[in-house]
């Protein structure tokens, strides 16, 4: 009978260390990911409404050439920027509608990140349900929410 | 001489290097190797960028303007134009900048270049070790894995020894020789110590064959000076080949001139014992076993015909020592090896050591032959100790008796 136990302990044991957690781990991975990628658009924003706003219309930038060897490059028109869409596409817009669609891409960013937090969510319930499981089996008197983590 | 004079071991390999940690340290040689396979991979990464940028480098001069799409953060570009061709912006490090022209950029990078070659090369020469390491050690668990054995046999010549030891097994035996070298290091200085015990303890004798114990203190004092400068010398000697088989032969000589018979016996012993063997020896804890057993028997037997029982002490360890040649018989022969290595050292050290002195103590001896003889020599010692300005070097040979 307790051999059973211990057999059933080491299996749920076993399944929260090779399932559970490398699946949480890997969603935090990919949540991380469109946080940056969300910070990138939020950047590319925030220049766009600062050139706007200063009227610029020509720019002088240094050109990263590779291993930090930077050379210097004009942009006499900027009234068109060409703005990653994905899927390796590039779309000449202005400024009004670069800034639009930097904000449509915002949403779907934080849609995908809403549904990655769901994910996390519900890996770490499965989580602590596997423990619950483990505690009642060798019959370890309950603990309250003062525990903290239980992984 | 005939097989009485050989002794040998017979270890098995798996005992030495077990299966499983051969295994596992082979393990780690290979992640180490993978590590520096990954670094290597990097620098040739770097190698490689580094190449194409120096030819890019040096194309675009050839133009005033160049036509590029200007990027504006990771996500947006702007169509531009490369300016001022021949002006290039280079980090050196710290946040430092240089600007400089075509030529100069291009002969940064290049030296640039030349460093990450350098690095490449290190780092090869580091992979071909841990591979030598890598190989050697699954030599080492495939034999193990079979069951060879590992053969010394000690002879007089000393050039017999390790007799049958399968090839690769001279791969280990640098860095078998080695631990036991640094074992052998440490051990030389208690053998060394309980040497110099010894000689203090014969002093000891001497003076009071010849004297009152007040003789006694005062050799003991010298000798105590003698024997602390002299362990140095004990452990280079101990360690020197060849020097002392030919310094224990002359004592040896002396000795029979001194009407010390056993010094054949001691000289062929000390012949048969290798600095190697001495070197290699590992049984040092058996030998202090040994030493506690018989500590008392000893103490009454060789101490009270001279009347030195008043220091229990430093007689104690010499005749640990002279425990442990007497029991080494009984030992396992490694343990031999630990005797004669006294012996030697015992030796060098008597040479710095006045002539007066004789020895008077008891001689232990390895070989299960020289163990009557030893005991014959042992009283003979006693009685005719007082008599013979033994060199220093005879006394421990007597001992080895």
């Amino acid at each position: 009978m307790d051999s059973l136990r211990q057999e059933k302990v080491q299996k749920f044991e076993e399944f929260v260390d090779r399932r559970l957690k490398p699946d949480l781990v890997h969603a935090i991975a990919e949540r991380d990911k469109i946080f940056d990628q969300q910070k990138i658009f939020s950047d590319l924003r925030k220049n766009i409404e600062n050139l706007e706003k200063n009227s610029v219309t020509s720019l002088r930038t240094l050109v990263n050439l590779g291993s930090e060897v930077y050379m210097q490059a004009e942009v006499p028109d900027t009234q068109h920027i060409f703005v990653d869409v994905g899927l390796g596409f590039h779309v000449e817009f202005t400024w009004s509608e670069a800034l639009k669609f930097i904000s449509l891409r915002k949403e779907k960013l934080e849609r995908q990140i809403e549904e990655y937090t769901r994910l996390i969510a519900s890996i770490k319930a499965q989580i602590k349900l596997v423990c619950e499981g483990i505690r009642e089996l060798l019959q370890i008197p309950e603990e309250k929410t003062v525990e903290g983590r239980v992984f | 001489m005939g097989k009485s004079q050989v002794k040998g071991t017979v270890t098995s390999l798996s005992s030495m290097f077990p299966a499983e940690e051969v295994q596992k340290a082979a393990k780690m040689v290979e992640d180490k190797l993978s590590d520096k396979q990954n670094e290597m991979n990097q620098l040739k990464e770097f190698i490689a960028n580094n190449t194409s940028l120096i030819n890019l480098v040096q194309k675009l001069p050839d133009e005033l303007h160049h036509d590029i799409m200007v990027p504006f953060g990771k996500a947006a570009f702007f169509p531009g134009r490369l300016i001022h061709t021949n002006e290039f912006l280079v980090l050196l490090g710290e946040s430092y900048y240089t600007e400089r022209t075509a030529k100069q950029t291009v002969e940064i990078l290049k030296r640039r270049g030349k460093s990450l070659e350098s690095k490449v090369n290190t780092l090869k020469a580091v992979m071909q070790d841990l591979k030598a390491e890598a190989s050697f050690f699954d030599s080492t668990a495939s034999e193990a894995a079979e069951g060879l054995v590992e053969i010394r046999e000690y002879e007089e010549d000393n050039s017999t020894e390790r007799a049958s030891q399968s090839g690769s097994l001279e791969l280990e035996t640098p860095s078998v020789a080695e631990a036991d070298n640094k074992m052998g290091a440490s051990e030389d200085d208690e053998y060394a110590r309980i040497m110099s015990r010894l000689e203090e303890l014969e002093k000891e004798e001497l003076a009071a064959e010849d004297n009152e114990e007040n003789l006694e203190d005062e050799d003991e004092d010298a000798n105590a000076v003698e024997s602390d400068g002299n362990e140095d010398e004990l452990i280079k000697a101990a360690e020197g080949d060849g020097d002392e088989d030919e310094w224990t032969k002359a004592a040896f000589h002396r000795k029979k001139d001194e009407c010390y018979s056993y010094l054949d016996h001691g000289q062929r012993y000390s012949e048969s014992q290798s600095r190697k063997q001495l070197q290699q020896f590992n049984g040092k804890e058996p030998i202090e076993e040994m030493s506690n057993k018989y500590k008392h028997q000893d103490l009454t037997n060789q101490f009270a015909s001279t009347g030195l029982t008043e220091e229990p002490v430093t007689k104690g360890e010499i005749s640990h020592g002279r425990i442990i040649q007497q029991d080494t018989k009984s030992l396992s022969p490694s343990i031999n090896a630990s005797a004669p290595f006294e012996k030697k050292s015992v030796q060098a050290s008597k040479s710095e050591f006045d002539s007066s002195k004789a020895f008077t103590g008891s001689i232990v001896e390895h070989t299960q032959n020289l163990d009557k003889s030893s005991v014959g020599t042992n009283m003979t010692s006693l009685q005719s100790s007082g008599s013979q300005p033994s060199k220093p070097v005879s006394r421990f040979k007597m001992q080895r008796k």
